[in-house]
């Protein structure tokens, strides 16, 4: 596994609504540690500024994108709340970043890509000529 | 915010093809870029972690080629949903099965404005 990656990395927010069932002390607390853990990242310039989604918003698909849905964005587990975007240059920092993150303790996950250099397709469509010029020498 | 979801539909495309999509899709992302609507823009590498649970255990994601994958995204400053909506539908994958997946930004986080609707709430 390549771990060096100079583009840095996202972390995606995955979860349902669960902050609707927390009493308002440990919400406000919750908030609180949040921000503390964000400033910190941000004055260490691992992090650049995030945003979180509504949970609303619609899926288009289909050729000319025809198909226009509403996703279910607010029950799902698997939908996404939020992005970050981390200036670190490994997949191990990025991924103790994600498991400091205060929310994770309340369930949801957070998925951690590396951003890429260049579209996956530029790069499959390199991949695929230089196996073509091979095959003729 | 433009999520692209799917990255397997790569496969069934020839060398040409997916030479022909990257380019329209660079193109579509430059003239975005220049009308001002997009603000920020990234393809995703393949490699997928997820942090989860209260021992915040790392495993493998499942997804790393499938359908609802995301590999890329939009940042997109633009008047109104409609215009998201109208932007995504330009998305030069589409025809060959790719999702994308139109959300709104939050002026805030969602966990602070729950606090004060609770707020509010509790002072009527």
């Amino acid at each position: 596994m390549n771990t060096q990656n100079q583009n840095g990395y996202m972390l995606l927010y995955r979860s349902g609504e669960w902050y609707n069932k927390l009493p308002h002390a440990e919400l406000q607390q919750l908030i609180k540690q949040n921000e503390a853990w964000f400033e910190r990242l941000t004055a260490q310039g691992k992090a650049r500024p995030g945003r979180a989604l509504e949970r609303k918003g619609a899926i288009v698909s289909g050729v000319n994108g025809r198909i226009v849905t509403d996703g279910p964005f607010a029950e799902s587990k698997e939908a996404i709340g939020g992005y970050l975007v981390l200036d670190v240059e490994t997949i191990e920092e990025a991924i103790a970043i994600a498991q400091s993150s205060p929310g994770l303790a309340y369930g949801g996950s957070i998925e951690v890509r590396p951003l890429a250099e260049e579209c996956p397709l530029d790069a499959r469509a390199r991949e695929l000529a230089r196996e073509e010029q091979l095959a003729t020498v | 915010m433009l999520l692209f979801r799917g990255n397997d539909w790569l496969k069934s495309l020839s060398s040409e093809e997916k030479q022909k999509v990257t380019d329209q899709w660079m193109a579509w992302f430059r003239r975005l870029t220049e009308e001002g609507k997009a603000v920020a823009g990234n393809p995703l590498e393949r490699e997928v972690k997820i942090v989860s649970g209260k021992n915040r255990l790392v495993s493998d994601g499942p997804f790393a080629e499938s359908k609802e994958a995301i590999g890329g995204y939009f940042l997109l400053d633009v008047a109104s949903f409609d215009d998201a909506v109208a932007v995504a539908q330009e998305c030069p994958g589409l025809p060959y099965g790719v999702k994308v997946e139109v959300r709104p930004v939050a002026a805030e986080c969602p966990v602070a404005s729950e606090l004060k609707r609770e707020a509010q709430f509790a002072h009527a």
